[in-house]
């Protein structure tokens, strides 16, 4: 299966910038954008593609049970795979005799998951597709894209989400109104963080965070902050679901904030570890840090970051 | 067409139609009818009259009506959204609903039959014409299907064509003067052109009912391609 190419170059709509995508089969690519672009995106791949996209939005059979679910769709697409073993990839085997419309929203989408998997279209275009599930269900999407990564299939993964696209995708991109922009996943090459240098503060006497919200600027107690993200550059402080612009950058905020426990967790990300509620461990050896806060927001952590924090926890 | 994806669809809406409650009561209600007429009836042959009635109940309120519930349903909740990768698919689930649509008629039929008594049809004319009778029924089921959008708007489909054709017999019993036109038309009606096979076992009226197959086979057609261009 060869690598498939997105090329949006249709000046009439308004809405979606022109650009090119390139869907590399040894890769899962993952678009980050608001609602809107999301839509449009979806509607150009749709119509003018012919691509199928996945976005759960149409009905499974709620009178059957997720059994015979899974056989209508194994036999109507002609899945060569075996159905025991696809219930087993898709952990459903503790529900197989339960009636669909009784399932919870964790377990109807591990049947949607299971029928995208048997569908045999390429390239697989998902939408949201961990958006409001459980831990488990994620995991099980992870072995999916895992499965369409070895079989060279080319997947694309739209989100509103940075988190889930920092998640799910090897290749992340961030779409605006300017065009398509990627985002580095891994920070394993990123920029010479200059731990070694003993950096100590001057002063400690920054005790507040200031941030510009239009004109005004507010300042945080940083024991109020959950987490720090960078967009496009910009340094982001966000508390429960609202972020605030600051001026700093995300190396220069890391530096002053990290005698009040802040710790860069991600390349985009700097966290605060009294907010650390759980470290959740992903099945391909990934990583993301749950956040005690009103919205229970989880932020990624990077592979290598994962022996520091461990040692800051005394985990090891 | 794909035998394989005829059986998926065969196997799943068999499954469903046993879970679903409005679908099961459909058949009952010519076979309560049956049991009803052949009580009235006390051991005596039943009118033809009467025993079309049944027919017509159950051609109408089985055939038409399951076909097209289990049609709007799957346009209601997008259930085929993504099924279809080929007009052909589409053409496997129709035939894989008519052949669940045609066990349940047939399974009705023989009961109804075993209650009112197998006399009156046991016969090469009326058995071809009750089959052109599925068929016909069976077409308008699909038609209505494609382009009924819920199952809530079926019912107000399902009236005209059980009043129309299902309960054709009954016109006499709306004491219309002898030759008057209605009575003229409703003669030319599927239901009674089968009455009348069973009657006198000649072929012509055999004839007209292919005359309406055929014509309720282009409304189906003709509902297939609108809805295609609508998409």
């Amino acid at each position: 299966m060869t690598s498939f190419k997105i090329n949006n170059q249709n000046e009439k709509n308004e809405i979606l910038p022109q650009f090119t995508l390139d869907l590399d089969e040894a890769n899962i690519t993952a678009v980050h954008s608001d609602m809107e672009l999301q839509a449009e995106l979806i509607n150009t791949l749709m119509h003018e593609s012919g691509i199928s996209v996945f976005d759960m939005k149409e009905g499974l059979y709620e009178r059957l049970t997720v059994e015979d679910n899974i056989a209508f769709y194994h036999k109507w697409f002609e899945c060569k795979i075996p159905i025991a073993e696809v219930l087993v990839l898709f952990d459903l085997q503790a529900c197989v005799k339960k009636v669909l419309k009784k399932c919870t929203r964790s377990e109807q989408r591990r049947v949607y998951f299971a029928k995208y998997y048997m569908t045999n279209t390429h390239p697989k275009v998902f939408v949201e597709p961990i958006h409001g599930v459980d831990i488990k269900t994620t995991n099980t999407f992870l072995t999916l894209l895992e499965q369409f990564k070895k079989y060279n299939i080319p997947t694309l993964i739209l989100v509103s989400n940075m988190e889930h696209a920092l998640l799910l995708g090897n290749v992340a991109y961030k779409l605006n109104e300017k065009g398509l922009h990627e985002i580095e996943v891994e920070s394993s090459d990123s920029e010479p963080i200059d731990e070694g240098q003993a950096f100590t503060p001057s002063t400690v006497k920054l005790f507040k965070i200031p941030a510009k919200v239009d004109d005004k600027v507010i300042l945080f107690d940083p024991l109020e902050i959950d987490y720090i993200e960078s967009q496009d550059g910009k340094s982001m402080i966000v508390i429960n679901d609202t972020s605030y612009a600051m001026d700093a950058t995300l190396a220069e905020t890391e530096k002053t904030l990290e005698i009040y426990g802040f710790f860069r967790c991600h390349r985009s990300y700097i966290v605060n570890l009294q907010k650390v509620r759980e470290i959740i461990t992903w099945s391909k050896n990934t990583y993301s840090l749950r956040i005690d806060n009103r919205v229970q927001s989880t932020i990624p952590l990077s592979r290598t970051k994962i022996q520091d924090i461990q040692e800051m926890f005394n985990l090891k | 067409m794909n035998t394989q994806r005829i059986s998926a669809i065969f196997e799943k809406d068999l499954k469903d139609f046993m879970k679903n409650m409005m679908l099961l009561m459909m058949p009952i209600i010519p076979i309560v009818l049956a049991v009803v007429y052949s009580r009235l009836g006390e051991g005596e042959e039943l009118p033809l009259v009467v025993i079309y009635i049944v027919v017509g109940v159950i051609f109408s309120a089985v055939t038409t009506s399951i076909m097209m519930t289990m049609m709007a349903e799957e346009n209601e909740k997008k259930t085929l959204r993504g099924l279809m990768l080929s007009p052909a698919s589409f053409l496997d689930i129709i035939i894989g609903k008519s052949l669940v649509t045609g066990l349940m008629t047939l399974i009705t039929l023989v009961i109804s039959f075993s209650i009112i008594g197998f006399g009156p049809i046991l016969n090469i004319y009326t058995i071809i014409g009750l089959f052109l009778l599925f068929l016909f029924f069976l077409f308008l089921g699909i038609g209505i299907g494609l382009f009924s959008k819920s199952i809530a708007s079926t019912s107000a489909y399902m009236m005209p064509v059980m009043f129309l054709f299902g309960f054709t017999p009954m016109i006499e019993f709306l004491g219309l003067p002898e030759g008057s036109f209605g009575l003229k038309l409703a003669d030319n009606f599927p239901l009674m052109q089968v009455m009348k096979v069973s009657d006198t076992g000649s072929w012509l009226p055999l004839g007209v009912v292919t005359i309406w197959v055929i014509g309720a086979a282009l409304f189906t057609l003709i509902c297939f391609k609108k809805t295609k261009t609508d998409d």
